[in-house]
């Protein structure tokens, strides 16, 4: 039986104007269960991010078979949705707008949209800010309104590219605890790019460790660490171990 | 070592904190006006020094009689009222056709390399020179005046818009693209309202151009308005009045160009600082 997201093969060349060609992706394999976590990390530029949006539909692998519940993927689709880094909130829409922006698209009724932004307004904690727009919040605040945007459409599959990258490290801390408290509530698949090895460890159910650019799978590691995690589990001689094999397996593949 | 724990200060409330005072609060326009009181002031004193001679030159008391005289008379409501029919006409197929124009050619890469270089042309061109021609081909009425005026305040649009499209956030792009939105929501929802602010401000720049539009025409063909009010007292060596028209339509222009920077500041709190 195929896995829940499968990918086999799957090749990527970027052909700049002006410039040679650039292989991003190169012999990707990868296999996703249904409601697992799982964080890819990687070396700058390997391709981990274009992999999301390859999987999110927004851009076409040259080769190679990339497929979610067994059909492939086509194009953007509302069983997948996406975090970005840097938030991509529309500036001009408030709180409560921006997260109703999916539904709107998906033409469902302002009453519905109304009842289920306030659903996830309150689930990532921005009850009272529903009438604020983005450049009155924090960055937190900023990343909190990104992934309720996400979860609002219902999607199966949440791709997050380096979601707390522009946040400052307590909170990113902090954001970390919230993101498994909504991710048991919610119960989605979620694929989670970083750079931080310790930030895959505490959050994944499985870490992915790819290659170099032309990047492709080197290594995965199961965590088998209990849940509910807390931030104590951080200093604990496992969690450590963990850390230092994971760094064993990247820092061949980094160059500086 | 031990830890240890500060002990945490007594923080005064937050209106315990002085206030700014009015000119403190309002030192920009205040400053601004100043200016302009002393450029007056200046110009009067002139005449103190310099022996004054009505036929070629007013000061400021007697403009302000003269434009207290055209108020009065009701003369100036009558010639504005008659200059502001072409510049709305032109003023609106301005704004419609520009706007469009700049957003096809910023979405549409391949519209954009053509019309540019063509565009720019026709921007740098003396288009007022050819002022006489336009009224020939369309008319002593409103609409020849309304063409003048569309051709001088279009380009601010085009150019705002088409620049307003290229600078649209693609990241902003992409998550409505990824959220299932098809070319008609990338339209709705990211490009005219992140566009919106540079055609505002475009119309700015294209205000002042339209009135120069409103004052062309009418020193050309008009037999009423405020250009030709201009003309006609300038005729007549009542340079008194002339000013007085000229300080009117100057007035206009300040107070449309301050209005629309007021609405880009409330309509677009998020570009402020930007």
């Amino acid at each position: 039986m195929p896995a829940y997201i499968q990918g086999r093969n799957v090749n990527l060349t970027f052909r700049p104007p002006n410039r040679g060609p650039v292989r991003a992706l190169y012999g990707f394999d990868i296999d996703v269960n249904e409601g697992e976590f799982l964080s890819i990390v990687g070396p700058s530029g390997c391709g981990k991010s274009t992999f999301l949006n390859v999987l999110l539909g927004l851009i076409r692998p040259d080769s190679g078979d990339l497929r979610m519940h067994g059909k492939p993927i086509a194009g953007p689709g509302t069983d997948r949705a996406m975090v970005f880094q840097e938030f991509g909130l529309l500036p001009w829409r408030s709180v409560q707008h921006n997260i109703e922006l999916g539904l709107e698209l998906k033409g469902v009724p302002t009453e519905t949209r109304h009842n289920v932004s306030q659903h996830f307004i309150e689930m990532v904690g921005l009850s009272g800010f529903e009438g604020h727009f983005p450049h009155e919040l924090s960055g937190g605040m900023k990343q909190r309104v990104g992934l309720a945007r996400a979860l609002a459409t219902d999607p199966d599959v949440l791709l997050m590219d380096e979601p707390f990258a522009a946040l400052d490290a307590q909170t990113r801390d902090l954001m970390q605890v919230e993101l498994l408290r909504i991710w048991q509530e919610a119960r989605k698949t979620v694929l989670f790019v970083t750079h931080q090895i310790d930030e895959a460890i505490y959050l994944s159910d499985r870490v992915m460790v790819m290659t170099k650019r032309p990047g492709h799978a080197k290594k995965i590691f199961p965590i088998e660490l209990p849940r509910p995690r807390d931030y104590e589990m951080r200093v604990t001689p496992e969690f450590n171990d963990l850390k230092l094999e994971i760094w064993h397996a990247l820092k061949d593949e980094i160059t500086i | 070592m031990t830890d240890q724990t500060l002990p945490n200060p007594a923080v005064p409330a937050d209106d315990a904190v002085t206030r700014e005072t009015f000119v403190e609060r309002y030192r920009k326009p205040l400053l601004g006006a100043l200016a302009v009181l002393l450029f007056f002031i200046a110009w009067q004193a002139v005449f103190l020094v310099v022996p004054f001679n009505a036929l070629f030159i007013s000061k400021p008391n007697l403009i302000f009689s003269g434009l207290a005289e055209l108020v009065v008379s009701g003369e100036l409501w009558a010639d504005l009222a008659v200059s502001a029919v072409p510049f709305l006409y032109g003023f609106t197929a301005a704004v419609v056709v520009g706007v469009t124009i700049g957003i096809v050619m910023g979405w549409r890469v391949r519209v954009g390399y053509a019309l540019d270089p063509l565009m720019t042309v026709f921007y740098a061109s003396p288009l007022v020179a050819l002022a006489p021609l336009l009224i020939v081909f369309f008319g002593v009425g409103v609409s020849g005046k309304a063409i003048i005026i569309f051709l001088l305040s279009i380009f601010p649009f085009i150019f705002n818009a088409y620049a307003g499209v290229r600078a649209v956030d693609r990241l902003l792009i992409n998550v409505v693209r990824s959220l299932g939105g098809k070319e008609k929501d990338l339209y709705l929802k990211v490009i005219v309202p992140s566009v919106l602010p540079y055609i505002v401000a475009g119309a700015r720049i294209a205000v002042g151009r339209g009135l120069i539009g409103v004052l062309v025409g009418e020193f050309f063909a008009a037999s009423e308005g405020i250009g030709y009010a201009i003309a006609k007292f300038g005729d007549l060596f009542a340079l008194d009045k002339m000013f007085a028209c000229i300080l009117s339509v100057m007035i206009i222009a300040v107070v449309l160009t301050e209005g629309i920077r007021w609405a880009e500041r409330s309509a677009f709190p998020w570009r402020v600082g930007q």
